[in-house]
This record gives structure tokens, C-alpha cells and sequence, in this order.
């Protein structure tokens, strides 16, 4: 049984509070007057980066330094979007080192996404996407070897990402283990996509995911306290060729408290995992290259990793969204056609899913989960401040 | 169960959410079964209980019409000798015409509401050897920003005395400790809107004097008075206008504060876009909502604020202050802080602007609205009401 561990590293580009009232002259003798910075709160995202960076990025990454040292056999895998890395540039250079330093070990995996978190495959105009999984690969190869596997914003996948991630030379993608997808299968193997030539499916074990994930700290869990040794018979004991375990990096630190022993239970993973003979950690892209796909899996709709629906409607699941959003595709194009870097660069920021994901208004726990993300009072406020935001960007395009 | 309370308002009186609140409680109580007397001022007019298992009886012959000045305002200005002298009638009267229907039938519990009618619970609970629950609409904390200790003193015995206290939200409850009640016997309850009443009102321009034409209308339902905020209102509403010039902000209700209102609304060269309503009764006041396009409530002190709950049972997105109690509810609501007119102003801005917001929120606000009904407010109350009875017996045996 093969484990693969994968973590998704990202944070949100928040935006200023920004007011129609101020003059429209105010922000175009500044600096950066037309290219769009005072967009986005760079003190709030630093504040945040500095406080997760603490609490997580840089613990969890000498820990797993120390791990893949003392552990030869250990494996473990990441996504960084490129928006994440751009802030730890200007707000934390140290946490990039250390990712650097995991990434010499030579046992670490860095896979591809969008470099904008976002949600460019849903243009109907392709290129944006591509654009971006380029822009994405380049920003990696500053420390890492580029992957041959694809990981979708919010693990968005259906037979045509598929489709065209293959076309773009990609060997597997990762996806969300649904029962609908998967019927009375196991998400245990790899599988082959309908439609698609060759490209694997990598698919979640959510429960197993989530067990870490959601439920570590949950008193309220009968299996709590989730311990490595227990964790790891349970790998043990699983049908299949291997089980994928993927999840939000600052589960450990900033989801659960460094008090919640979550550190100590990766501590003791490594070890615990190599007491039973059948378990073997690897990357993604080793699972690609030695495990067989079992059978195919067909998704004409789009699956993601993101609530209860796990579609695409935490995104797009009410008309602000939707109507946001279609502003904002719709002004790529006149965008495009200034060939002003700065511009493109403006309108791919605001194009971070995390805009829109803090407009849901789904009534359901889900809520409390947008809440939980979401550095805005309600959701209509979150719509407004975009819609103040993307109006003014949308003038300035015009403009220039 | 059967309930002895002393109440001040009540449908056609109505004043204020607490006739509101006592209209649809007694209502939504005495549907589960319990019997309610309701001891309150003499209106001079016949009032058909809405349901049975009320009776409405009627106590002190003082006139109505300066208790209604009163509450209409709740200003310092109003309070006159003849209102506490009034207060003082009502409260004998109420205390020996309760004891008299008392020896009819015994009750099980008293339920006083605000300070108005806090005095006789404190009376009877002895004699009649029964828990008394005491309900804080408000406070005089809320009501004016230079209390007066009468009412103070009246409010910490009251306060003091209850052995449960009910407070419409945890802002209420707050003060209500100011008040020095223990914090261990308040238990917060909010209030609800019979939403089917609002959404199926009709739209009236006539309503607003037809004075729409193919404007945006923002709406403020309140008191004119400093806790509501409208002078707020109408500072957030000259910066609305400066770009959206075709809106029309409806100013309806009554207060200390019309007179300066006007001349504000003059001297700052809005008042062709700001309409005064005066006092609108409450079938009008359903037809208003319906031709808002934004509800706003920009209260500075709002212990509860039913006229959002109101609103948005009439599918309109409203604005709220943080200092409501209605904040800690209305999910579907956008909170603002009374004091950030520039905020308060983009808020409105939006919602007249954007479709796919205002859209939302009046699909999410009604939605929410249905939610927050009395049934599940006489529900709480009754779980008081048992849990004042319990302790009450088990304090009495030991």
C-alpha cells in the first residue's frame, strides 16, 4: 500500500477596503497609480503571513526536514500556489528557503496548478488557464523540478480538465475520492479518465483526509485522540494499491493549535507507518509511474475538493458570484490587448478564487467553514468590495 | 400554565415593539396552550383579544394619551408629572385587580414587561407565592443618553426582583447587567416577525405620497429620535446622493427630532430628495417596506429592532447598525457601525446599484425571516417560564 501525502500551501491575496467616495484622482498619484497595488491590503496580508508562517509554514517545515533525514523511506508532496509564493517573497523569504530546502532532499514533490488559485479553467477562453499552469511552472523550476502532475484549483476536476491537462503533457491529476464518481469502487487505486488517453486520477481519500484534516482536534470524535500508531494501522489495514492523503497545509499549527498535539502525531508517522511491513510512502508522480490504473472514471461534471456539494459552488453558487465573476472574464480580453504587464498581472490577481469563495451565501455549516476564511463582516460586504474594486479596475483598463 | 401580566401596550395601542412583542407572544403562547390574563391600562376603545386563552383586562381609568406621547418619543422631555402619577395609578390599580383574579383561579407565574409594568410582579410574587419572570425590551440606557434615575431606580428593582429575566438580545442582556442583575438568571430571547403578514402586503406608491417617480427608495421606519440615528440617516443620504442623484430617501415616523431634521435636510440641499412621512400606521407601514428598494437602520442604541426583522420578511435588503440586537441575529442583514456615514453610504450605494446584491439579499432576507417567527419565540418563553417554576419550587422547599 502505497500512502501519498499531499499539501495544498496557499493564501488568499486580500483585498484594501476600498471606497467609491475617495476622489478618482487620489490613487493615480501614487506609485503604482494605475497598476493596480493599492488593490489589495498588503499590511493585512503581510500580518497574516507573518502570523501563519510562525504558527505553521516554518515548524512544520524544519519538521519535516528533520523527518525525511531520520527517515529514508519518508515522502511527502505539495502544491504552492504562485500567489502564496510571491507574498512569501516580499513578506517571509525564509519560509521559500525552507520549502527550497525540502525540495533538495530530492523526496519531495512540487506539483502544478494555476499560479493564480483561480479559476481560469472556467473561462471559455482556455488560454488564460494554460497561461497561468506556464507562469506556474516557471515560478516552481526556481527550486524544483516541474511535476508531470496536474492539481486543479480547489482539486477541480471532470473529464475535460482531464482531457486538456493531458493535452498539455501532464501523467496524472489530482481529484476528490467522490462516491459518485467512484460508485461501489475504491478511491485505493488509480484510474484512468473517460475520454482521456493515459492521464491518472489520483483520488482523495477524504475520510482518511479528513480524519487529520477536520476531525483531529474534535473531542466530540469516538476516535479521539487520533494518535500516529492508530492512524497508521489503519493504513495497514486498507484494501488497494495506495491511499491518498491530501489536505490544507496549515492544518498543522493554524487549524489546530500546536496544543492539539498535532505536531507530535506527524512527528510519529513516519516511524509508526514503517512498523507494518505493506506500507510505503511515495509521491505523486511514483504512483504515476509504478501503479497501474484499475479501471476508468467518468466525471462530465466538475468535482472539487470545496463543501458539502464538492462542485463548484462555493464559488459560484449565487448570482453575485456569478455575476462577478463574468465581469471579470469578460474584461481578459480588452485586458489582454493593452499589453501592459502590469494590467494583466492586476486582473489574474483578482481573478484568486478566494474573492468570490468569501461571497457564498450558502446556509448550511458550510457557511461557518466562508466565514471561518473570510476576512469580511458578511458576504454582500466581501461582493461589494470586489465590485467597488473591479469597476475601478475595469475604468482604468478603459483609460489606458 | 397560567400567566398573570401586566402589560402597557397592546394592538390597536401600539407604540413600539413592545406591543408588537406582546401582540404576537400572548398569540403564539396561548396557541401552546396557556391562558393568559393581560392586565393593562384603560384605552377608551374595545380590544378583542386576537386568540383564546387571553383576556385583556383592563385596569386605572388614567387617560391613555400621555403613556402613548411618552412611548412614542421616550425622551427625558416626557417624561411629565403626570405620567409618573399616571405609572403610580396604574400600578395600584393593576396590583388589586390581579389579586382579585387571582382568588378566581390561581396563576402560576407573573410576567412584567420593561419598567412601565415592573412594579406590581415585584408587589404580588410575595402574596401570591408565585416566580416572577421580567422581560427588558429596553433599558434606560437605550432609550436616552441622559437616563433618569427614577426610571433607573424603577428598572435595578425590577432587575433585582425577577427571579428569571428574559433580555431581547445579548446587547439587552449586557445592560440589563448594568442594571446589577446577576448575570446567571438572564436569559436571552429574540424576538420574531409574522412574515407572511409582510410579504404578501401590497406596494403603494400612495403609501409614500406617490411621490417615487422612477426613483430609488431608501427607507428609515423609526422614532425621530437620537437612538435611532437619523440624523445619521440622512448624512450617509447626502452622500449618496452626490452619485446617485435619483434616489429618494423616505423618512417615516415621528419625534422630538422632525423640526431639525427638516432644517437639516434644508440647509444641506437635499430635502427635494427626502420625504417625511410623519407617523404612518402600521397597515401603511407594511405597503412602505414594499416600495423600498433599501431598508436602513442606523440606530446608535437598539436593544432588539423588529422593523429589520420587518423588512426583511418584505424582502427588502436592509442595512443595520451593529449596536442592534437584530445584528446578532440577521444573517442576511449588512452591519455597519452608526457612525461610519461613509461606510453607510457605500452600502446603500451598492445595494441600489448592483442587481445580483440586492437580489440576494431580498431572496436570502426573506428566506431568513420565515425563520425567525414568534412560535419559536413563545417557545423560549415558555421554557422560562418552566424554568423559573422549577427553581422557584425547589428554592420554596428548601
Amino acid at each position: 500500500m502505497d500512502v501519498c501525502i499531499y499539501f495544498q500551501v496557499h493564501q488568499p491575496l486580500r483585498l484594501s477596503q476600498y471606497s467609491i467616495f475617495e476622489s478618482p484622482m487620489a490613487g493615480e498619484r501614487g506609485e503604482y497609480a494605475h497598476k493596480g497595488s493599492r488593490y489589495f491590503d498588503d499590511s493585512l496580508n503581510r500580518q497574516i503571513m507573518e502570523k501563519v508562517a510562525k504558527k505553521c509554514y516554518l515548524p512544520t517545515n524544519a519538521l519535516m526536514l528533520e523527518l525525511l533525514e531520520k527517515h529514508p523511506e519518508f515522502r511527502v508532496s505539495y502544491s504552492l500556489t504562485g500567489v502564496f509564493m510571491e507574498q512569501c517573497e516580499q513578506f517571509c523569504p525564509e519560509v521559500l528557503d525552507s520549502f527550497s530546502a525540502l525540495a533538495k532532499t530530492g523526496r519531495v514533490e512540487f506539483l502544478s496548478e494555476t499560479y493564480y488559485h483561480s479559476l481560469s479553467y472556467l473561462f471559455a477562453d482556455k488560454d488564460e488557464f494554460i497561461a497561468q499552469i506556464e507562469l506556474h511552472s516557471k515560478a516552481i523550476s526556481k527550486f524544483a523540478t516541474p511535476s508531470k502532475v496536474f492539481r486543479n484549483t480547489e482539486a477541480m476536476f471532470s473529464n475535460d480538465i482531464a482531457y486538456l491537462v493531458e493535452r498539455l503533457g501532464y501523467e496524472g491529476i489530482l481529484a476528490e475520492g467522490l462516491e459518485h464518481l467512484l460508485g461501489w469502487r475504491s478511491p485505493n487505486y488509480l484510474y484512468t479518465v473517460k475520454g482521456c488517453e493515459k492521464i491518472k486520477a489520483l483520488l482523495r481519500n477524504f475520510k482518511l483526509s479528513d480524519d487529520i484534516g477536520y476531525r483531529f482536534s474534535a473531542k466530540w470524535w469516538s476516535e479521539y485522540p487520533l494518535t500516529a500508531d492508530k492512524y497508521a494501522n489503519w493504513l495497514s489495514s486498507l484494501q488497494g494499491d495506495c491511499v491518498n492523503i491530501f489536505m490544507d497545509y496549515e492544518t498543522f499549527g493554524e487549524h489546530h493549535w500546536v496544543d492539539t498535539g498535532i505536531f507530535d502525531f506527524l512527528r510519529h508517522l513516519p516511524a509508526e507507518a514503517s512498523r507494518h511491513g505493506n506500507l510505503r510512502f511515495s509521491t505523486p508522480s511514483e504512483l504515476v509511474g509504478r501503479i497501474p490504473a484499475r479501471d476508468d472514471i467518468d466525471a462530465p461534471q466538475i468535482t472539487s475538493w470545496a463543501d458539502m456539494e464538492r462542485d463548484t459552488s462555493a464559488w459560484l453558487g449565487n448570482e453575485m458570484q456569478t455575476s462577478a465573476f463574468s465581469m471579470l472574464e469578460s474584461m481578459g480580453a480588452v485586458v489582454k490587448e493593452k499589453k501592459d504587464p502590469e494590467l494583466i498581472r492586476t486582473w489574474r490577481m483578482l481573478g484568486n478564487s478566494d474573492h468570490l469563495y468569501y461571497m457564498c451565501t450558502k446556509s448550511l455549516s458550510d457557511q461557518d467553514v466562508h466565514n471561518y476564511f473570510s476576512p469580511y463582516d458578511s458576504p454582500f460586504d466581501a461582493y461589494i468590495n470586489y465590485m467597488n474594486i473591479l469597476q475601478d479596475f475595469k475604468a482604468k483598463v478603459e483609460k489606458a | 400554565m397560567r400567566i398573570a401580566m401586566p402589560g402597557w401596550e397592546f394592538p390597536p395601542f401600539i407604540s413600539g415593539g413592545l406591543g408588537v412583542h406582546c401582540f404576537e407572544l400572548t398569540r403564539a403562547l396561548c396557541a401552546k396552550g396557556v391562558e393568559i390574563d393581560f392586565f393593562m391600562p384603560v384605552s377608551g376603545k374595545q380590544i378583542e383579544p386576537p386568540c383564546a386563552g387571553l383576556r385583556i383586562i383592563e385596569v386605572a381609568k388614567a387617560e391613555l394619551q400621555p403613556y402613548m406621547s411618552f412611548s412614542k418619543s421616550g425622551q427625558r422631555a416626557n417624561y411629565g408629572g403626570n405620567l409618573i402619577a399616571a405609572v403610580n395609578e396604574y400600578w395600584k390599580c393593576c396590583e388589586e385587580k390581579v389579586s382579585l383574579c387571582a382568588k378566581e383561579k390561581k396563576y402560576d407565574l407573573l410576567h412584567a414587561h420593561d419598567w412601565l409594568t415592573s412594579r406590581p410582579g415585584a408587589t404580588l410574587k410575595k402574596p401570591l407565592g408565585i416566580p416572577l419572570v421580567q422581560t427588558f425590551h429596553s433599558t434606560e440606557f437605550d432609550r436616552t443618553s441622559s437616563p433618569w434615575d427614577y426610571v433607573l431606580e424603577v428598572e435595578r428593582a425590577a432587575a433585582q426582583n425577577a427571579d428569571l429575566i428574559i433580555a431581547v438580545s445579548n446587547r439587552t442582556r449586557e445592560q440589563v447587567c448594568r442594571l446589577g442583575a446577576e448575570q446567571g438568571k438572564i436569559r436571552v430571547v429574540y424576538n420574531g416577525v409574522d412574515s407572511r403578514r409582510f410579504a404578501e402586503s401590497q406596494p403603494s406608491q400612495a403609501a409614500i405620497g406617490g411621490f417615487k417617480g422612477g426613483k430609488k427608495v431608501v427607507l428609515f421606519l423609526g422614532r425621530l429620535t437620537e437612538q435611532k440615528g437619523p440624523v445619521q440617516f440622512l448624512h450617509a443620504a447626502k452622500q449618496v446622493l452626490s452619485v446617485e442623484p435619483n434616489t429618494l430617501f423616505v423618512i417615516a415616523g415621528k419625534g422630538e427630532l422632525l423640526p431639525l431634521l427638516i432644517n437639516m435636510s434644508m440647509s444641506m440641499g437635499i430635502s427635494q430628495n427626502v420625504k417625511f412621512l410623519g407617523f404612518v400606521p402600521e397597515e401603511e407601514q407594511r405597503k412602505i417596506y414594499k416600495v423600498a428598494d433599501v431598508y436602513v437602520m442606523p440606530s446608535t442604541s437598539e436593544p432588539f429592532g423588529i422593523t429589520a426583522l420587518e423588512a426583511m420578511a418584505s424582502g427588502v435588503p436592509v442595512i443595520i447598525s451593529k449596536t442592534s440586537g437584530v445584528a446578532e441575529v440577521a444573517k442576511s442583514a449588512i452591519r455597519v457601525d452608526f457612525w461610519d456615514i461613509n461606510m453607510m453610504a457605500q452600502k446603500i450605494v451598492a445595494v441600489l446599484r448592483h442587481a445580483p446584491l440586492s437580489r440576494t439579499m431580498s431572496r436570502l432576507s426573506a428566506r431568513e425571516a420565515a425563520e425567525c417567527n414568534w412560535k419559536k419565540t413563545a417557545d423560549a418563553t415558555l421554557r422560562v417560564y418552566e424554568e423559573a417554576v422549577a427553581r422557584f419550587n425547589s428554592d420554596s422547599k428548601r
